[in-house]
């Protein structure tokens, strides 16, 4: 847990009964219980990304430890004892702090997690990429819905890409252990870290960027396409799956609540569904037609195409986080099977859209002997 | 197209035709693409508050938010976009998303959320052009709305509080200004020397953070450091919307009309 430390050597000028009494750590004597903690313990809170939300939190988290079936099996959690051993302090006082830490965290000053993240970051390039690194989703054949599909595909393009080993894990939980509620997440060495734009951002702190041949202009044309991708794609596909009566019958209900009894299935599928109507009326989507809403789509691959060109990748010769992004939506819009193919036939339209896909998978997934998912093969 | 095409939208201050940031992105983008446009000023309706500013009225039809009145004027043949090729036509669809989903939230924060401002600036002005009871209930009611599409799009877990999510969405809006202004580096307008819809757009959002004086503005003060972005509204400014800064005073509210034909005659660029 803390780094630097052999688990079993007592940390410097600390009593037991010091330690025990919770009081700790002299050098943060009089600073709030919080921030000595942090100190303590590596990877604590922040980002290590800052211009998209999620967070990085510690395998030592609350909401993972409750979990059944979660990862506690993996974790070497020490279990609470007043022995003089190094970690000890700082696993009971995690313990305590843990459930104190979230209220405290919600009034947390914004500078605080500045720092934190230039912490986090700099333990994160510490560690090199562990070859136990795990990408966490939901139930492939019966449970995933479109767009967290399309999110985790794009995870495990961009991972290959920098060629950096990953094993998915399949579980029915996978959106409630992850820190930011959105899946995929990726469970690296004792970091937790979710969805695309934090993840790029932990890579690149461990040293393995896609993008740094990038000039200024090219990087925020990137980061603005990214944008389009997030705005356009991904909105069209929660629309499609929750706000599109025909669909949210017959696909996202059952698929959603699969794994639970009744009436949780349809409790959790209505609530969700709740959810997403909401924000799609605050960003303006709820009055749209699904003809414009594929309209929108339309345009969107438009743009897309008439970027690419003729060249290999968006940014000529080397592939970049903004191709997975865009793989891991067109493959899952074109390879998913939903109640009328509208959608994956605005894609087809456009050919060069088409072979890029097909290009990614060779290279990046079936070269190297993953096949890549797909809810079903239309 | 001779029949006359009237925009609805909230009026100006400050030096800009318009307060409001959709409202000026059509003004100005039918300004940059030579529509004739006819600006009714708005002060005594609901519509406000559904966020149905701003709203194009022809004689048969109604449109209603911005996008879909580019779309509509485009089809009538005022197009600024011709001269774009395909590529510079995607990216201007690329940095729209991009200024939606980084400044916007921040924008909306600073008008409508932020206590100071939105006590002393933005409530009394767009209370003083709704007519009494709707000035008590409509401001308050777009500031919920503002809150509302903030913490619905950008407060998702783990920030849970206002303040860890408005550390976020201003470290995001700066960076996005950052972009933007990298992006246009020395050259008049973002493609070359012609306005287009992006120019519209960038115009739109940030001549009221540029102009507006807000007493707790710390993206203000970041866009103003920004040179050639606010280089860029005030050029618009002076070649398309030729305003004396007495023109459009705050609480001008017996101003229905105003008709832009008279000034749109001075223009030599349509």
């Amino acid at each position: 847990m803390a780094s630097g430390r052999e688990p079993g050597t007592p940390p410097p000028s600390r009593s037991a009964a010091a330690r025990r009494l919770g009081l700790g750590n002299p050098r943060a004597r009089g600073g709030a219980r919080r921030w000595r903690q942090r100190k303590r313990s590596p990877s604590t809170v922040s980002c290590a990304g800052s211009s998209w939300p999620g967070l990085a939190v510690t395998l030592g988290s609350s909401r993972l430890h409750r979990r059944p079936g979660g990862l506690c099996e993996s974790e070497p959690q020490p279990a609470p004892r007043l022995v003089a051993a190094g970690d000890a302090g700082v696993s009971e006082e995690d313990a305590e702090g843990r459930e104190e830490r979230k209220p405290r965290a919600r009034g947390r000053p914004a500078a605080m997690s500045l720092a934190a993240e230039a912490f986090v970051s700099q333990i994160a390039a510490t560690e090199p990429w562990p070859e136990n690194a795990t990408l966490y989703q939901q139930l492939k054949g019966e449970q995933i819905l479109l767009s967290d599909n399309a999110a985790s595909l794009a995870v495990q393009a961009f991972l290959q890409m920098c060629n950096l080993p990953i094993k998915v894990v399949c579980r029915a939980n996978a959106e409630y252990m992850s820190p930011s509620g959105k899946v995929p997440f990726i469970h690296v060495g004792n970091q937790v870290v979710s969805e695309l734009g934090p993840i790029v951002q932990f890579v690149k702190a461990k040293g393995h960027s896609l993008s740094d041949g990038l000039d200024e202009v090219q990087k925020a044309e990137m980061k603005a396409y990214m944008e389009l991708v997030n705005n356009m794609l991904l909105t069209a596909e929660l629309y499609l799956q929750w706000c599109d009566e025909a669909t949210v019958g017959e696909i996202t209900h059952a698929r959603y609540g699969s794994p639970y009894p009744w009436p949780l299935n349809h409790i959790l599928a209505y609530q969700k569904q709740w959810e997403v109507r909401r924000k799609m009326k605050a960003i303006g989507w709820g009055n749209k037609t699904l003809d414009q809403v594929l309209e929108d789509v339309d345009q969107c691959c438009q743009a897309l195409s008439q970027r690419l060109g003729t060249q290999p990748y968006f940014f000529n010769k080397q592939p970049t986080e903004l191709d997975a992004l865009v793989f891991g939506h067109l493959y899952t819009i074109l390879t998913t099977q939903l109640t009328n193919d509208e959608l994956s036939e605005k894609v087809k339209n456009y050919s060069n859209l088409l072979a890029f896909c097909r290009r990614i998978e060779q290279h990046y997934f079936e070269d190297r002997g993953k096949v890549s998912s797909s809810v079903k093969s239309s | 197209m001779a029949a006359p095409l009237e925009l609805s939208c909230w009026g100006g201050g400050w030096g800009l035709p318009s307060v409001h940031s959709e409202s000026l992105v059509v003004m100005a983008y039918a300004k940059f693409s030579g529509a004739p446009l006819k600006v009714k000023v708005i002060d005594n309706t609901w519509r406000g508050s559904r966020g149905d500013v701003p709203i194009l009225t022809t004689e048969d039809n109604i449109v209603s938010q911005p996008a879909k009145i580019l779309n509509f004027l485009r089809k009538q043949k005022y197009n600024a976009d011709y001269e774009l090729s395909a590529k510079q036509g995607a990216d201007t669809l690329a940095y729209i998303a991009l200024i939606e989903e980084k400044l916007l939230p921040a924008v909306l924060h600073t008008f409508w959320v932020e206590s100071d401002n939105y006590f002393s600036v933005t409530r009394p002005w767009f209370a003083s052009r709704i007519p009494f009871p709707l000035s008590l209930i409509l401001p308050g009611r777009m500031s919920k709305g503002a809150l509302n599409r903030i913490l619905l799009t950008r407060g998702e877990p783990p920030l849970y509080h206002l303040r860890e999510v408005e550390a976020q969405i201003y470290r995001d809006a700066k960076e996005c200004l950052n972009l933007l202004s990298n992006r246009l580096g020395t050259s008049q307008f973002f493609f070359g020397d012609t306005p287009s819809t992006l120019d519209a757009y960038v115009f739109g959002f940030l001549a009221p953070l540029y102009k507006v004086r807000f007493p707790k503005g710390q993206l203000q003060g970041h866009l103003q450091r920004l040179s050639n972005l606010c280089r860029f509204c005030d050029d618009i400014l002076h070649s398309y919307f030729r305003l004396s800064l007495g023109a459009f005073s705050c609480m001008n509210r017996n101003q229905q009309q105003i008709d832009l034909g008279e000034v749109h005659s001075h223009d030599s660029t349509t």
